[in-house]
């Protein structure tokens, strides 16, 4: 199945800002966040279609899937 | 501090901290050993002071009897990472209830000059009344103590905060400093005045890297004693690191806590500035007062962007891990480090970048240098330049000063320049006043007379219960956002239990980003007391101190003047709701009343029995 994925922030760096990429069926959010490398404790949000989700929801296809970084005020 | 019981929870009165009153008009100085009171009394920071000023009748901010609290909190000076806070207390010049009555604030930042207040021997000073000529406070440690004196400063007067603090600096060796600047100088005119504080790095480098104890106008306060500037002069008395506190600290760099807050190049995620990013995505990034437009202009400012012209130094407090400074230079042709600018955390470069229609990285960092300069608050300023420019963009024909509206840098400069040199009061007295003056209240972005954080209103109803500032004082910037809780379940839990218990930072002398998720009660904070002082204290006792301290605050925001109605958002928020924030609205009428119902519900009760008898 197809699903895009967009990348805000440092999640950027290495990688790209968004790409359409080919997973097998119900795979979930946390299997993407391991394919991509990024560190778990950096990961803050994962809106799925622009809702908040979480990183055990199951994706598919056509999904968006957007992963932030924590953010920690300033 | 004395301690003699391991067990302060039960037995605070066998803590004793170490207590020095200066009388700035008479200029006699009484130092004391005060028994704690309670639990709150033993960890510090604004949990002790607001104790001393629920003592206090204080009806207007500039009078004798308000006194400036500088205190340090247990942890400060201590083997624990990021344990350098100073807290500035007193009731505040700019925060006030609707009736006009001051509130009692505090406010805090890093740098070392508290690591070395805890160092000469003192937990705590309090100066009363107002010195008749300019001075400033030198503490010393001495063979027979602590010893605090206050010296003629004619010679300060009129200088920069960095100013003051080299100039210092030249006379006093192994010395840190707390200096305001030409703003708090002028502080019948300006109410947002800050405290700067020094760091190492500033002292070697002689760049202005100052950190900031900036809201509620703490450093108007001691420009209105005549105190300019305090200097603390010990040996540094660093404790071997015990094998506890090293795993503590380990876990604070390594672990969940603050690893976020590293520099990229460590893996971290790059600071406070990375938020732009993140709200981003959801057009909650603050532009032009508040109104985010739906387009992309604030990823100007993004860090990827600013890092082709400049360079971005990741830069720490003394013996700091977290390295949460991004100081941002100058780019010579070859790439090496050329003059610093300024320091880019998230709410200035918003604040006095973003949200004033300023999108150039040189633009936004030369205010935050003038802001810093002179020694104001970079929160304050900017939300209070922003509601200007606001409306001199609604009244063309009718502006407010220089008429300057959003991204006219050279006019906003001029504004900044004079607010800081106290010419300008509709600007350094803050939003609340300046939009009383005018009549339109509806979009000055203010919370209970303090300006709120880089954080939409829209994104944060828990802004109505911070107790002191924003974000700071009430966790619950990052609900909606990051956690994307938008039931009235998760909001009231939220204000009422978890997040309130950001303030616990504020007493025990440590930085948010030790833990900021977590708090102070957790076994890593339980560890490096029992390590570092013998103290047995629980997660349990731990969170019921913070608890009473925030609640403590709460009933002293009741008792000068607040009505309930006043915790709650800029109006603009439900008359003009922005549809370009892409997040659900839970800040419509209807929400905000039931939340406020549900709140005081469970606080109310609460607050009995915390304040002392009239
Ligand atoms: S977390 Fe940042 S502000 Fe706090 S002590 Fe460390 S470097 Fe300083």
């Amino acid at each position: 199945m197809n699903v895009t994925i967009k990348l805000v922030g440092i999640f950027k760096i290495d990688r790209f800002k968004d790409a359409v990429r080919e997973y097998p069926s119900g795979i979930c959010v946390r299997e993407v966040v391991d394919e991509l490398r990024i560190p778990t404790h950096l990961l803050g949000t994962v809106l799925i279609n622009e809702i908040h989700a979480g990183v055990e929801d199951v994706l598919v296809d056509g999904d968006t899937v957007c992963l932030l970084p924590f953010i920690d005020g300033g | 501090m004395k301690s003699f019981t391991s067990d302060p929870a039960s037995e605070p009165s066998s803590v004793l901290y170490s207590r020095c009153t200066v009388d700035l008009r008479s200029g006699k100085i009484h130092r004391e050993d005060v028994p704690c009171r309670n639990l709150e009394d033993v960890l510090g920071g604004f949990g002790r002071s607001f104790q001393i000023l629920a003592e206090r009748n204080i009806n207007h901010a500039y009078c004798e009897e308000n006194p400036l609290i500088v205190n340090t909190g247990l942890l400060t000076g201590s083997s624990a990472m990021t344990g350098l806070r100073t807290y500035f207390s007193g009731y505040s010049p700019l925060k006030e209830s609707k009736k006009s009555l001051p509130a009692a604030m505090w406010s805090t930042g890093s740098g070392n000059f508290g690591a070395k207040l805890k160092w000469t021997g003192l937990d705590e000073l309090i100066f009363e009344n107002r010195s008749t000529t300019p001075v400033y406070a030198v503490i010393r440690e001495t063979a027979e103590g602590p010893l605090v004196e206050l010296k003629p400063a004619d010679h300060l007067l009129g200088l920069s905060t960095h100013e003051k603090i080299m100039a210092l600096h030249k006379e006093y060796g192994s010395a840190h400093f707390a200096a305001i600047g030409q703003a708090g100088e002028q502080w019948e005119n300006v109410y947002m005045g800050a405290v700067a504080l020094s760091t190492d790095n500033q002292l070697k480098s002689g760049e202005d890297k100052m950190r900031f104890a900036g809201r509620g106008g703490m450093g108007s306060l001691m420009g209105y004693k005549n105190l300019l500037a305090l200097v603390a002069q010990s040996s540094d008395k660093i404790k071997p690191l015990t094998p506890e506190v090293k795993k503590v600290n380990i876990n604070v760099v390594k672990g969940g806590g603050a690893g976020r807050l590293l520099p990229i190049s460590r893996g971290g995620g790059g600071g406070t500035w990375a938020a732009y990013d993140v709200l981003q995505t959801f057009h909650a990034v603050p532009v032009n007062n508040f109104r985010p437009q739906g387009n992309n202009e604030p990823e100007k400012l993004f860090r990827e962007h600013v890092e082709k012209q400049f360079v971005i130094k990741s830069e720490a407090c003394y013996r700091c891990g977290i390295t949460c400074h991004n100081n941002v230079h100058e780019k010579s042709e070859d790439g090496s480090v050329g003059r610093f600018l300024a320091k880019f955390d998230y709410e200035p470069l918003n604040l006095l970048g973003t949200n004033i229609g300023l999108h150039d990285a040189a633009q936004a960092a030369s205010l935050i240098h003038t802001c810093d300069n002179y020694g104001m608050d970079s929160i304050s300023l900017g939300v209070t330049v922003s509601y200007l420019l606001a409306y001199n963009e609604r009244h063309p024909e009718r502006p407010l000063l220089n008429g300057a509206v959003f991204g006219e840098y050279a006019k906003i400069k001029e504004l900044i320049t004079q607010a800081g040199l106290g010419n300008l009061p509709e600007i350094g007295r803050g939003s609340k006043r300046l939009s009383e003056s005018t009549g339109e209240t509806s979009y000055a972005y203010h919370v209970k007379g303090l300006e709120i954080a880089a954080y939409q209103p829209e994104t944060n109803p828990g802004y109505a219960w911070a107790i002191a500032g924003g974000h700071m004082s009430m966790g619950t910037y990052g609900l909606l956002t990051r956690e994307g809780k938008s039931d009235m379940e998760s909001w009231v839990q939220g204000i009422t239990r978890d997040k309130l218990q950001i303030v616990g930072f504020d007493m025990i002398g440590l930085c948010k980003f030790f833990d900021i998720t977590k708090g102070i009660c957790t076994q890593m904070v339980v560890d490096c007391l029992k390590s570092e002082f013998g103290l047995d204290i629980t997660i349990e006792n731990l969170a019921a101190s913070v608890r009473r301290a925030f609640l403590r605050g709460l009933a002293l925001e009741l008792r000068q003047g607040y009505e309930k109605a006043e915790y709650t958002l800029p109006a603009e928020v439900w008359e003009r709701p922005n549809p370009n924030i892409k997040l659900p609205n839970i800040t419509h009428p209807e929400f905000i009343a039931e939340l406020q119902k549900r709140v005081w519900e469970i606080f109310e009760p609460e607050l009995d029995g915390l304040l002392p008898q009239e």
